[in-house]
């Protein structure tokens, strides 16, 4: 008796939680209007405490697989303090490593899946490469806080099961040609469940390594 | 060397490589290259007279196939066999059949794009000609070193020695050996690519090479007592002559490669050529060719 009251007690609770849950439905467009995919949006409690509610489960790490000589996907979007593991799914062999400040390794030349994840430990964006394939280029965003999403081809992402709070929103994309900081706007979600927000971005030219062959054509004697 | 050894000899190749590929590893990456276009030169002979210069153009066609080894996330190596045809519009004495192999060795000084590399090539194939003379059998060394600086631009410089091995020997001159296609060289070249968007790669090239040359000309015996080696070349007519002599020859290539989607693309390239020759002889030409190529 004692215990199935303690249960109902704690599913109303939960309930109750999950009630007041709200989101913020973000659409991102590049200047021309169209819809930017890929692109990370983070919530950051303003109050400084980014920690969700011991309910709500959140991501604990992400896969970036290799296929067709590709990173797939070619943006990951992590927890701070959680893993990736980097399965190879081509027929050959590669070299993944990084240089970026927020983590740097390698993992060397392997096929199928390596031995161990890779635990990032610091937020920020870690560009990824292939030795072995320059052409090869990925990104794991690293979010110092739980509230993250990645938009879709239809330049959607909702941010969902937000405590209701004041939140400090801002995007990334590879592409963004400001810094991260100025995307960054406030949106309130204490009075409403739900929230539409939007944001207009200017990309810059996506520069990577060109993968097509181009003919040598040396001359001959 | 007919058609058909040629076609045996591709054989005997593919099979080794195969076999090679096989035996080596089993995460070897398979590749297949081919490329069909056309090429113009405005010199086709390397005449040095006016009046001798023939320009033809020709339908070009190369298929390789090979694989790479990834020996350690530093080290690569690429055995291919390929056939290539080159069919002439005019002259179709130059009509040829090639069948040959490389083997080319990669090392990466470091990790990422912009890691320094050094490249070790060797090359061998035969050319069967439709006019006799040129037949021959052909080898070369390659190094070149380079860098990727940023992911647009790239650079590298290195040098060669070719070898061609003149099958046919027809003296026409009394002491004066008629093996004109056996030549030596050695060359050295600078290069540089700049991608100016995801589709259009630029190209630059400079090369300057010293050794055996072949022109062509009518009966010329000043020319002749300073060549090396002649012979008569129906392949620009009865009264064409070829002749060997050692000069420096200089190249400037400009290339365009418009990429269609990640295994294929487009191809513009135009080359500028002059050879300084002994005796004071200088050739000139000018060549052009489109090539679509597909890579897999």
């Amino acid at each position: 008796m004692r215990t199935s009251t303690l249960c109902a007690v704690a599913i109303l609770a939960a309930g109750a939680a999950h009630a007041q849950a709200a989101e913020i439905a973000v659409t991102v467009t590049d200047a021309q209007g169209q819809p930017v995919a890929d692109a990370v949006v983070v919530a950051v409690p303003a109050d400084g405490n980014p920690q969700p509610p011991a309910k709500v489960e959140r991501p604990r790490g992400g896969v970036v697989d290799q296929v067709d000589k590709e990173f797939t996907p070619k943006v990951t979007a992590i927890l701070v303090g959680t893993a990736v593991t980097f399965p190879n799914h081509d027929n050959v062999r590669h070299q993944v490593y990084s240089f970026s400040p927020a983590k740097r390794f390698e993992l060397p030349l392997y096929a199928g899946s390596p031995a161990e994840p890779v635990v990032f430990d610091k937020p920020g964006v870690v560009v990824l490469g292939c030795n072995i394939h320059d052409w090869m280029v990925g990104y794991v965003y690293v979010s110092e806080s739980p509230y993250f999403a990645k938009t879709g081809r239809d330049g959607k992402a909702l941010l969902a099961e937000l405590p209701p709070r004041v939140y400090s929103v801002r995007v990334w994309h590879p592409q963004l040609e400001a810094a991260e900081e100025t995307t960054r706007k406030s949106v309130d979600v204490s009075q409403s469940r739900r929230v539409d927000a939007e944001w207009k971005i200017a990309l810059k030219r996506e520069v990577k390594i060109r993968r097509a062959p181009a003919a040598e054509g040396r001359g001959r004697y | 060397m007919n058609f058909f050894s040629s076609l045996s000899c591709a054989r005997r190749a593919a099979i080794a490589l195969l076999l090679l590929g096989t035996s080596a590893s089993a995460r070897a990456e398979w590749l297949f290259d081919v490329d069909a276009g056309a090429l113009y030169d405005s010199n086709l002979n390397r005449a040095y007279e006016h009046a001798d210069i023939r320009a033809d153009a020709a339908i070009a066609l190369h298929a390789a196939a090979g694989s790479f080894l990834a020996l350690s996330g530093a080290d690569g190596l690429t055995l291919s066999a390929d056939a290539r045809s080159d069919i002439y519009h005019r002259f179709h004495g130059l009509n040829l059949l090639g069948v040959g192999g490389t083997a080319v060795y990669r090392h990466k000084f470091g990790l990422g794009y912009a890691a320094p590399w050094i490249l070790l090539s060797a090359s061998a194939a035969h050319e069967d000609y439709r006019e006799n003379l040129r037949d021959s059998d052909r080898a070369a060394l390659r190094v070149e070193l380079g860098r990727r600086f940023t992911e647009t631009f790239d650079a590298a410089f290195g040098g060669s020695y070719d070898r061609r091995y003149g099958k046919n020997d027809s003296p026409v001159v009394p002491g004066t050996s008629g093996k004109v296609f056996d030549l030596r060289g050695q060359s050295a070249h600078v290069r540089v690519g700049y991608a100016v968007t995801d589709q259009l790669l630029l190209g630059a090239e400079l090369a300057v090479r010293r050794g055996d040359v072949v022109a062509t000309t009518r009966r010329d015996l000043q020319i002749f007592r300073a060549s090396d080696a002649v012979a008569a070349d129906p392949a620009f007519g009865n009264d064409f002559f070829a002749y060997r002599l050692r000069g420096t020859t200089d190249t400037a290539r400009l290339s365009a490669s418009w990429a269609l989607d990640d295994r294929s693309s487009l191809n513009f390239a135009y080359a500028d050529e002059r050879t300084d020759a002994a005796g004071g002889i200088v050739y000139r030409s000018h060549s052009a060719n489109v090539v679509l190529s597909w890579r897999y």
